[in-house]
């Protein structure tokens, strides 16, 4: 049990606090991985011989320092691997880490629901429970080759590992997180077009001010538009070229938007999530004959030098400040 | 001032547009000192009946008219949308709308009939072709919605004055040009600046313009309601897509309009008293527009189909029917009865008097005809009181024996169309109306409109939509009321002890209730009436409009039954009644089985068998005597012949039970009174009942016997009864004609007394004849071919108790239930000998499975025997999800292997045949399928499974899954119960099979209830001392456990009245997860308190004179037990 899962108690849209977040799981080993949106990995196998405590303690210490530094509370739960220690996570609270240890590791998953499986989405989990695979200790009971016949081959030998506990993961340090997400909730079931698009300027504007103020540039844009029946419709488009420009972010929400057709959808939120990030320095940029790309980023440049200076309200655009 | 004549008036006939109804429109008018008004319904007529009958009441002349969609005389092409991902496309409303008004008379009304009915042809939506429109008898008005209004509001004259050449060709002198003033902006429908052009261009054109205003409400103040209706149509929340309504759509009075008409002239530059100008068009349009209801829309007048349609070649009808009645008294073998002749030469004669010989032979033909195709066919009603229509064959009694009237059905006297009902097998009730159809062609034939008005829960579904509610929420608020009227909403909020916990969160919907008062009764969709059928001559098209059904694509009328009835226009009901259809498949199965051929209309009298199933009071599935009720009362009256059948359906309304005339003749039938009769002359009419009066005819006697006044006029004086006025009027008359026959003072109070408390209730024994019937026939079936009959309900459905419950009951009675199997199952349920005892089984149907289809289950059915899964797979080719339900209830077990081995094999022969091979089929020893290693289905997998495939728990009893905890809990089971003495406090518990709160004599509102719990049924009362404590539960859980006391009125009759209740689910769950501690945790959460009367003591006044509890006889809330598909709870692992 030398894997812990956190999850820090973060306030939606509060992403951008999680990199000190994760310097603080640094302090105690370099094998950190990110979970965006408000949670991480830690290896801890250096780290228990060298602060002499095992990881149920060390825990306590993390919790005491996010919230000390902070003034963020967080769960942890703790386990022989990444898989274990996430399915911890599952039953601690703050306060109280849930720690597996490697004996009681088939009788923690007996009883498991297959869905509390990392990797086991919605559509495997209910194949498996038509078949009456509901718990992972039935799942374990069941033949390899069923399991195979049932959700694949590759699938069903990893499902088949991951259910009698045999636990290959390992924690990859990425230090980065990876997406950021914001959303326009409407207060009513709006079906007028103008507002949603308008919705979707407002939000792409913000995901962009981020990403400018991290450094950061996106590769692809994710467009969540959920329903009053609580169904939801999801579309991602990948961008021409890495960037964090606010007219750019805009255009492709649009594209995406537009390609719904959406009409009588009684539309109760939007919300954009940008994704695969990457540092800014590295992105490439296409130049163009036209100045209007040119003239926008310039632009961009001083409306977010206006926003540092004045708050985030002092430059909006025009459809929006109406 | 002279009032002012609105032109263009839609009531709530019009699909969720107009939010009034024709009466109230007709009512405002008169108040607001119109003398004419126009209905111009959007696509329809069918208010029209009702608003000429309220503007006569309101003495306000009615002009009838039309709204209709029209095709464009140039299309504006329109670019395609992409189709949404999600929540659909808008509702296309874009097609121009016409005012037509019917002018000249009846040629103005057939017209406008032609009309309707032609724009109805359109393929999907409402559309009235150019080629079609045209009529001479037709005014046009051309508003805003138009063509030309259109083109006027998008600032284009040139193109209206195009669009309009088209229009004067085709009406010339008759077309108008509407002007709308509704304060609003711009230059769209409905703005000064729209109306202004429209008025400039009429007198630019030499177009006589008019002034309207588009009325959709009568009251200001109705716009949030227009609002609401705009959202429901369109399916969007209000404000979404589209401005609100002006709030100006109402009836306004005439000097409104002038100040209107004013402002529109002064904006088209005129002169001010231009106005009156404007006004006097209007005035002169409306003037010209003269349709008679009396006389052109035919109401009051009789139309019968053709007589050479009807047999009677050319003779002349009244000649027909005479000889074919006489022929029919030969070949019944009466002819040497000189009372059948004396009797049917009186028939005839009544008949002649009104002319309705042609009426007659109609509905002969059709009952011939529907024989002919081999369909189980009866009369019902008052008909069945007349020995030509038994001679016609159309009923099976004989009147005179069993003392049914002529009087009853026609007489001298009565004047209103008579009415034969038909009971046909319901299954084939369509095909029984394709025959009429045949026979009598669409130009004569239409079935009838049934308008699907707003409830309280559609209501709230509307307007929850409307405001943007949340799906689950108003799912939730509309599930919990009961089947009561939108109006009623928040009052039953305010006293109705289940509402308790939503009426506490009522503040946080605002508007909502208000709204849902307001769409109370407008009709939001319109159905076919389930069994009228319109008869009339050639000219029906021209006096009806008549739009196609959805799905059968019938011809039906626009009118309702009530409308019909008013027009003169022939109705003959043809009821479906599946009790035909499940004995036909009864008999069926008998023959098909063993070959022996049951007559059962041949069956002999006085079965004894029969009658002892009756009064074992164990007659589910029985005609008429299955409910709790009536099991109690066949309980008490211990039934012994045919006689005691008829007078047994007749007391059970609910009349006789509130005037109480249940339990003397119950005393006196057993001998604990004595028979008393107020005169010995009454002893005849009345000695069948033992003094009481249950029937109609035998007040007709009385009133015959005492004054000598006819029967024909007895008959009139006995309809008189039910009016308070004429009642007063009648005991004089009464007491002045019995004294003058030399009866004393005495008799004539005592007679006139039974007479009185009788009012109008008892029950027409014709029509209770014709009902005993078939309760005798469907007794004898499940008496000596219990298999049968209940393959017979199960596959038609019959009745008021869930499929399941009859299942139960099959399985008391001893009939083993054969589980499905793609092997030997069929269609239908099928009887099958189980052992060589000779025991029939009862095998379950296909088409009981969930999601199945007609062609899936023939293909099945025909594909049989199987000799492998695969061999299943590749005959059958059953969809995939309706294979693994038939795994999981266990149709495919004989393949081997367990249910969940053969989904996986499933799953995989599906995926090779979409792959295209690779479907390998692991075998074990040929046809065996191999296991996989799957687990089974457990068994409480199975049942639920069962519940959730066919509704019905066929393996076992699902009560029997809680035995033990039912024992924990010292419950008495329902074959205990019968030992249980009066008064002996009792836990019962059970799956709920039927809840209703029917009228009683009280005045109180009971709630009863029946449980099953596998051993027989528990018939529970909850009165309302009880409800605060127990209503919600009672309504909205499925299994019950309900303590009460025993309440005992007879050897057989029994029931429980219930103080406490709770949701058995719920109680299982407890003792399974946390024990019997939780449990009694449970039981000890108080009981919410007795509140009192919350009605405030508020009853309901019926016309008969008993009180009404304001909140009885309606379907209570919760969902109806037949459509319970789930068992208590979902496990985890539970199959699908």
């Amino acid at each position: 049990m030398t894997i812990l899962c956190v999850r820090f108690q973060l306030p939606p849209a509060h992403e951008a606090a999680l990199p000190g977040l994760l310097g603080l799981l640094e302090d105690f080993t370099p094998v950190v991985e990110a979970l965006p949106p408000d949670g991480a990995l830690a290896d801890l196998r250096g780290a228990e011989r060298y602060f002499g405590r095992d990881a149920v303690e060390l825990a306590s210490v993390i919790r005491v320092r996010a919230l000390a530094h902070h003034g963020v509370d967080c769960a942890i739960g703790a386990g022989p691997g990444p898989m274990l220690a996430r399915m911890a996570l599952r039953d601690a609270r703050p306060g109280v880490t849930r720690a597996v240890t490697e004996g009681e590791v088939a009788d923690f998953l007996d009883g498991k629901p297959v869905a509390a499986l990392p990797g086991v989405g919605t559509a495997t989990a209910r194949t498996l429970c038509e078949y009456g695979l509901d718990t992972l200790g039935r799942v374990a009971a069941a033949p390899l080759s069923t399991l195979q016949r049932l959700v694949g081959a590759k699938a069903g030998r990893e499902l088949h590992e991951k259910a009698n506990g045999v636990d290959r993961g390992r924690v990859v340090p990425n230090g980065v997180s990876r997406s950021l997400a914001t959303e326009r909730p409407f207060t009513r079931d709006e079906l007028d077009p103008d507002r949603h698009r308008r919705a979707l300027l407002s939000a792409a504007g913000e995901l962009g001010a981020r990403l400018r103020a991290l450094d950061k540039v996106c590769g692809a844009l994710t467009l969540t538009v959920r329903y009053a029946d609580r169904s939801s419709t999801t579309r991602t488009r990948t961008l021409k070229e890495p960037t964090a420009h606010s007219a750019a972010l805009t255009r492709t929400a649009y594209e995406m938007y537009e390609a719904l057709g959406l009409q009588r959808a009684r539309v109760r939120a939007m919300s954009l999530r940008a994704e695969t990030l990457g540092p800014a320095e590295q992105a490439s940029h296409q130049l163009t004959f036209d100045p209007t790309d040119d003239k926008l980023r310039r632009i961009e440049e001083v409306a977010d030098r206006a926003r540092a200076k004045f708050g985030p309200h002092a430059v909006m655009p025009g459809t929006l400040a109406a | 001032m002279p009032g002012f004549t609105h032109l263009h008036t839609v009531s709530g006939f019009s699909l969720r547009y107009g939010a009034s109804h024709p009466e109230r429109l007709a009512e405002r008018a008169a108040e607001r000192g119109m003398d004419a008004l126009a209905l111009t319904d959007r696509d329809t007529l069918a208010g029209a009946v009702r608003f000429a009958k309220a503007c006569a009441k309101a003495g306000v002349r009615p002009l009838f008219g039309a709204e209709l969609a029209v095709e464009e005389y140039e299309p504006v092409r329109q670019e395609r949308r992409r189709a949404p991902v999600r929540g659909g496309a808008f509702i296309d409303e874009s097609t121009p709308r016409v005012t037509f008004l019917a002018r000249d008379g009846a040629r103005g009304w057939a017209d406008l009939c032609r009309l309707v009915t032609t724009v109805h042809t359109a393929a999907d939506t409402p559309l009235l072709p150019w080629a079609e429109n045209s009529g001479d008898g037709l005014t046009v008005l051309l508003g805003p919605d138009s063509d030309v209004g259109r083109a006027l509001a998008a600032g284009r004259p040139d193109r209206a004055a195009r669009l309009l050449v088209p229009w004067r060709e085709r009406y010339g002198d008759a077309l108008r040009l509407e002007a709308v003033w509704h304060g609003r902006k711009g230059t769209g429908p409905g703005s000064l600046r729209l109306a202004a052009r429209t008025v400039g261009f009429a007198a630019e054109q030499r177009v006589r313009p008019v002034l309207g205003n588009a009325v959709r409400y009568a009251d200001p103040g109705q716009g949030p309601v227009a609002d609401v209706l705009d959202a429901a149509r369109r399916l969007v929340p209000v404000g979404a897509a589209k401005e609100l309504d002006s709030g100006e759509a109402w009836l306004k009075d005439a000097p409104a309009m002038l100040a209107a008409a004013e402002r529109i002239v002064e904006a088209a530059g005129f002169r001010r008293d231009t106005a009156h100008r404007l006004l006097e068009q209007t005035r002169a349009t409306a003037a010209e527009c003269l349709v008679d209801p009396e006389d052109d829309l035919g109401i009051g007048t009789v139309h019968f189909p053709e007589p050479h349609l009807v047999g009677a070649g050319r003779r002349t009808a009244q000649r027909t029917l005479a000889s074919r009645a006489a022929a029919g008294m030969l070949r019944k073998g009466y002819a040497g009865r000189y009372a059948y002749w004396e009797r049917m030469h009186q028939e005839l004669d009544i008949i002649a008097h009104h002319g309705f010989a042609s009426y007659f032979l109609t509905v002969a033909q059709v009952v011939d005809d529907v024989r002919e195709m081999g369909v189980r066919v009866a009369a019902r009603g008052s008909g069945a009181g007349s020995l030509v229509n038994h001679l016609l064959g159309i009923a099976h009694a004989d009147p005179v024996e069993h003392g049914l009237l002529m009087e009853r059905f026609l007489s001298k006297r009565r004047l209103v169309l008579p009415d034969i009902d038909i009971d046909v097998e319901s299954a084939r009730r369509l095909e029984v109306y394709r025959a009429i159809i045949d026979r009598f062609d669409t130009e004569r034939v239409a079935t009838v409109a049934m308008p699907e008005t707003y409830r309280v829960r559609h209501a709230v579904r509307d307007v929850g939509a409307a405001l943007s509610m949340d799906p689950a929420d108003i799912d939730r608020i509309a599930k919990s009321f009961p089947h009561i009227r939108a109006r009623d909403a928040r009052a039953a909020l305010e006293e109705l002890p289940e509402l308790r916990a939503l009426a506490g969160e009522k503040e946080k919907y605002g508007r909502l209730w208000e709204l849902v008062e307001s769409l109370d009764a407008l009709p939001r969709g319109v159905a076919m009436h389930p069994c009228g059928v319109l008869l009339s001559d050639a000219s029906l098209l021209s006096r009806t409009p008549v739009m196609p059904t959805s799905g059968e694509g019938f011809p039906m009328s626009q009118f309702d039954k009530d409308d019909v009835e008013d027009l003169g226009l022939l109705k003959l009901d043809v009821l479906g009644v599946r009790m035909q259809s499940a004995m036909a498949h009864a008999v069926a199965e008998v023959a098909r089985a063993t070959g022996e051929r049951v007559d059962i209309d041949a069956i002999a009298p006085g079965d004894p068998a029969t009658y002892q199933l009756i009064r074992s009071t164990e007659t589910l599935g029985c005609f008429q005597i299955e409910s709790p009720g009536q099991r109690d009362l066949v309980g008490r009256l211990q039934p012994a012949t045919f006689h005691d059948l008829v007078v047994d359906i007749s007391l059970f309304r609910p009349g006789p039970v509130a005037a109480d005339m249940v339990r003397p003749f119950i005393e006196a039938r057993h001998g604990r009174a004595p028979v008393r009769y107020p005169h010995p002359d009454l002893e005849e009419p009345l000695k069948g009942t033992y003094g009481v009066v249950v029937f109609h005819e035998q007040i007709i006697d009385i009133v015959d016997i005492m004054t000598g006044c006819g029967r024909g006029e007895a008959d009139r004086v006995r309809r008189g009864l039910s009016d308070p006025e004429s009642q007063g009027r009648i005991r004089f008359w009464f007491a002045q004609h019995a004294a003058a026959r030399g009866y004393d003072a005495e008799t004539i109070q005592r007679t006139w007394e039974i007479i009185e408390a009788f009012g109008s209730y008892g029950f027409c024994k014709a029509h209770a004849v014709a009902f005993a019937v078939p309760t005798y026939q469907s007794a004898w079936l499940k008496a000596h071919h219990p298999a049968a009959f209940y393959a017979g309900l199960l596959t038609h459905d019959p009745g008021m108790y869930p499929k399941r419950l009859l299942l139960a009951d099959a399985r008391r009675r001893g009939v083993p239930i054969l589980p499905l199997d793609v092997n030997k199952s069929a269609v239908a349920h099928r009887i099958e000998l189980v052992s060589d005892s000779g025991v029939w089984g009862l095998r379950l149907a296909l088409s009981d499975v969930h999601g199945i289809s007609e062609a899936e289950a023939a293909r099945i059915a025909d594909g049989q025997p199987y000799a492998s899964l695969l061999d299943f797979w590749d005959r059958a080719r059953p969809s995939r999800p309706l294979a693994q339900r038939l795994a999981q209830v266990g149709a495919l077990d004989a393949f081997g292997a367990n249910r969940r081995d053969l989904q996986l094999h499933l799953t995989e022969l599906h995926r090779g045949a979409r792959g295209g091979g690779g479907g390998q089929l692991p075998l074990a020893g040929g046809k065996k399928t191999a296991s996989a290693g799957l687990p089974d289905l457990s068994s409480a997998e199975k049942l639920s499974a069962e519940l959730g495939v066919l509704s019905m728990d066929a393996s076992r009893n699902l009560m029997d899954d809680h035995r033990d905890f039912l024992g924990e809990l010292g419950v008495a089971s329902a074959r205990r119960l019968r030992e249980a003495r009066h008064g002996e406090t009792v836990l019962v518990a059970g799956a709920k099979a039927a809840t209703q709160t029917p009228p009683i004599r009280s005045g109180k509102r009971v709630i009863f209830s029946t449980l099953d719990d596998g051993t027989g049924l528990v018939d529970l009362a909850f009165f309302d001392d009880s409800h605060d404590a127990c209503a919600h539960t009672v309504f909205h859980s499925w299994l019950l456990l309900v303590r009460g006391t025993v309440q005992r009125r007879g050897p057989r009759s029994l029931s429980v009245v219930g103080t406490a209740a709770w949701n058995l689910a719920e109680l299982v769950e407890l003792r399974a997860e946390q024990g019997l501690d939780a449990v009694a945790a449970r039981l000890a959460e108080p009981m919410p308190e007795a509140g009192g009367d919350s009605t405030g003591g508020r009853r309901i006044q019926m016309p008969t004179g008993y009180e009404l509890h304001p909140w009885a006889d309606l379907r209570p809330a919760g969902q109806e037990p037949s459509q319970v598909r789930k068992l208590w709870h979902q496990s985890p692992g539970s199959a699908g």
